[in-house]
């Protein structure tokens, strides 16, 4: 009797326990609802657009992210023009690019000027316009070296880490490898090391940090970077300017159909005529585009041939 | 209502044994404590668990968000899937991660052969947001998924899913911790309990010791007082009246030898005074009525027809019924036989005389052999005396047996009649008093004497004495159980 009263609280108890341990302490975030995770359904197919969209290339001169902060209001400009989605096209290096312009899978694109070279030597990739740049459709490669560094010329380099942007890069590796060249060197013997950033803005970014010694990098994008982040003027040092070449261009495909060339063109020129461009062309930082020829990048081409530049880093 | 509870409650709390009750408490105390620190401990430690995987669904929603952006801009697909997969390598709490195009496509996810599609839409977050975080209650418990725009959601939105398997886990151990505590600590409580129970029920059951060996007459029974707490002055309560009890009973013991010396005196006393107004009656009274008789014969024998002769005659009929009744009174009060001839013989004389006195047949057997001791043979004839008076005035007997023997070292006596009998309970009246006066003479030799009867049932007496020499103030106790 004594026996299964004491067992019986003691049972009581145990669950008042239980019961009081069983409840967790509620979420305060809201509960939206139920999903089984375990209900795994096949993703259906996206459907198929309607109207092919342009597909336009930007070659990494400066990062994706950058890229595509900057072009944002160029391709609205474009899609409006055109009535026609934009679909944007990016790739880590400019070879790739390349290939895609190659295979009629972009239609427009804006390259780099060795990328320019090497396309329109090897497959004919056509010119479109130029932009213009504080009235030039030149640029130069700047040696750029951290606000501190004793580095005079390249010379002073010896034996430190070197950021090169892209293997095809004319203002980012053609020109620096030239001027190991002239030493009576190769980057691979002259400094410790190089490392590729794949773009211009990133090379920036690896001297300002200290993570290379020196860094050669477009003229352009250096002048742009220090527009929207003046600071940087007192982080470096340019302590070398190249002769000028032939600026970066924007490119079709050899496969275009000369129409959509046509109005492709027209539009780009015709934009320095319009004023709602101007807001796109400032987030570019181009004045307008040209038409330009390809005598403007022989010079370009010399120095590449003269490095016996192959396009393979 | 809380009456009733409170008698339901004291139903079983107050069955127990004091050990269950100590027991209950400490056992009791430890269960709400511990049950009160499990709530507490699941409910502190389950919100900070909560807090810290919601902030991390953040962190690494936002991570994946910054470092998806350029794979995502370079359509590196594999990458993604590589970064995606990292992430939930290198965070056990991830549930899933996902990127969803700003047109609502799924680009990569991390879930095996297929998707929950529900889960698609059950979370969005506008392109101006940080983050936007909700829960999700899933088939394996809550998820917290965070949903980030990339690029302020112009290439797509990452979310990330954060399972409270962990946490759900953590709450786990820590019960089964508490729990085992509690266990433990459980045994350590039963056996504080028992030895609790020992030091608390030790001193009282001395205590309930010492009363029965009191209640059995044993006043010099005293009890240590082992602590310096209620139960010690209980104790101390306790031997004080025990102490008191002993005075008492002291005193009363000398009362009552007093009391039965007195009562030995005044029966002797009696006795010899019967003996000596017998033997005077018989003696002296006897002899002048004897005298008297003679002289009234002479009287009549000499004056023959003389007017004083009739008186003379009705005079000496007086004097002899006179003699007649002096004769019985001395019988009555110590008849010479009893000490001449012995109990038995004056036994069986008083019988004859009560027999015919009364016209009730008496049935007299006696066996004694030698003669008994001078104080036995009285007491048992007065004892006998007494019986035959009650049964004459009160007993409406048709026949009366007296049996008389001798049983080794006692004698044995009983009186028996076909009355209509008495409740021999009854406290009052002449037949009280003299049913108390035969006992005390039984007792005062260590006798005792019994009375059988029931309400038109008979009544016997029965009554032993012992022929060994007694003192008659020992052996209290047994004669009280005696007394019926």
């Amino acid at each position: 009797m004594e026996v299964t009263l004491i067992r019986r609280w003691c049972l009581a108890l145990l669950l008042s326990v239980l019961l009081g341990t069983a409840c967790s302490p509620l979420p305060k975030t809201e509960i939206v609802g139920y999903v089984d995770l375990n209900a795994l359904q096949p993703l259906p197919t996206p459907e198929q657009k309607g109207i092919l969209p342009l597909r336009v290339a930007i070659a990494a001169v400066i990062s994706p992210k950058g890229t595509i902060e900057s072009y944002s209001p160029f391709l609205k400009y474009l899609e409006t023009k055109l009535n026609r989605p934009i679909e944007l096209v990016q790739r880590r290096t400019y070879l790739e690019i390349n290939n895609l312009i190659e295979h009629g899978e972009v239609d427009l694109a804006f390259v780099c000027t060795s990328a320019y070279i090497q396309g329109h030597d090897a497959f004919g990739m056509e010119l479109l316009v130029a932009p213009q740049v504080n009235g030039e459709t030149t640029y130069h490669s700047f040696l750029i070296v951290p606000a501190h560094s004793k580095a005079q010329s390249m010379a002073d380099l010896r034996g430190k880490v070197f950021a090169f942007t892209d293997p095809i890069s004319l203002s980012g590796r053609v020109y620096p490898t030239y001027l190991v060249h002239q030493l009576g060197a190769t980057p691979e013997t002259f400094f410790a090391r190089t490392f590729y950033t794949y773009s211009h803005d990133e090379a920036i970014r690896a001297v300002v940090n200290g993570l290379a010694d020196g860094a050669a990098v477009d003229s352009l994008v250096y002048e742009f970077a220090l527009r929207r982040d003046p600071s940087l003027k007192e982080k470096l040092r340019i302590i070398h300017k190249s002769p000028a070449f032939g600026i970066p261009p924007v490119v079709v495909s050899p496969l275009i159909r000369p129409q959509v060339k046509m109005e492709l063109q027209s539009l780009l020129l015709s934009m320095a005529e319009d004023p709602v461009a101007q807001q796109a062309f400032a987030a570019i930082g181009v004045d307008r585009f040209v038409p330009i020829s390809d005598e403007m990048y022989e010079s370009a081409r010399q120095l590449m041939e003269s490095i016996s530049f192959s396009g393979e880093p | 209502m809380s009456r009733k509870l409170f008698q339901r409650f004291w139903a079983v709390a107050g069955a127990v044994s004091v050990r269950t009750k100590i027991l209950g408490i400490v056992l009791g105390s430890i269960f709400l404590l511990g049950s009160a620190v499990t709530f507490q401990a699941r409910y502190a430690l389950g919100s900070t668990l909560a807090l810290r995987l919601e902030e991390q669904s953040i962190s690494i929603a936002r991570d994946l968000a910054a470092r998806a952006a350029d794979l995502i801009l370079l359509n590196d697909l594999v990458g993604l899937h590589d970064l995606l997969n990292e992430t939930l390598a290198n965070n056990p709490n991830v549930r899933y991660a996902f990127i969803v195009t700003p047109q609502g496509q799924i680009l990569v996810h991390t879930f095996q052969g297929g998707f929950p599609l529900p889960l698609l839409n059950l979370n969005t977050v506008r392109f101006d947001e940080h983050h936007h975080t909700v829960l999700l209650r899933t088939d394996e418990g809550f998820v917290w998924d965070t949903a980030v725009p990339i690029l302020d959601g112009r290439i797509g939105t990452a979310r990330v899913g954060l399972s409270d398997a962990s946490m759900r886990a953590a709450l786990t151990t820590l019960t089964a911790q508490i729990f085992l505590t509690i266990l433990l600590v459980s045994g350590i409580g039963i056996l504080v309990a028992i030895f609790l129970t020992w030091v608390l029920s030790r001193p009282i059951l001395d205590l309930v010791a010492a009363t029965r060996e009191i209640a059995k007459g044993n006043f010099s029974v005293r009890v240590a007082r082992w602590a310096d707490d209620e139960i010690g002055d209980l104790a101390d309560a306790f031997n004080a009246m025990a102490g008191e009890l002993a005075q008492m009973e002291e005193l009363r013991r000398e009362r009552e030898t007093l009391r039965r010396q007195l009562l030995e005196k005044v029966i002797s006393m009696q006795e010899e005074e019967r003996r000596r107004i017998a033997r005077e009656l018989h003696d002296s009274t006897s002899q002048n009525l004897t005298s008297l008789i003679v002289g009234l014969r002479m009287m009549e024998a000499t004056c023959q027809q003389c007017p004083s002769q009739t008186r003379a005659s009705d005079l000496r009929a007086i004097a002899s019924r006179t003699l007649e009744e002096v004769h019985d009174l001395s019988l009555r009060l110590r008849p010479r036989v009893l000490d001449d001839l012995g109990l038995a013989a004056a036994i069986e004389r008083l019988a004859s005389e009560w027999e015919k006195h009364y016209r009730i047949p008496v049935d007299v057997a006696v066996q004694l052999g030698e003669r008994l001791p001078g104080e036995v043979e009285t007491a048992l004839y007065r004892i006998v005396q007494e019986a035959l008076t009650n049964i004459a005035r009160h007993a409406q007997a048709h026949s009366v047996g007296i049996l008389l023997e001798r049983r080794g070292d006692y004698v044995r006596a009983i009186v028996e009649d076909d009355g209509i009998g008495f409740e021999p309970n009854t406290k009052f009246g002449e037949r009280h008093l003299g049913l108390v006066g035969m006992r005390e003479r039984a007792e005062l030799l260590g006798g005792k004497l019994v009375i059988e009867s029931a309400p038109g049932r008979g009544t016997s007496i029965f009554i032993e004495i012992p022929l060994t020499p007694f003192s008659s103030s020992d052996e209290k106790a047994e004669k009280e159980e005696w007394r019926v």
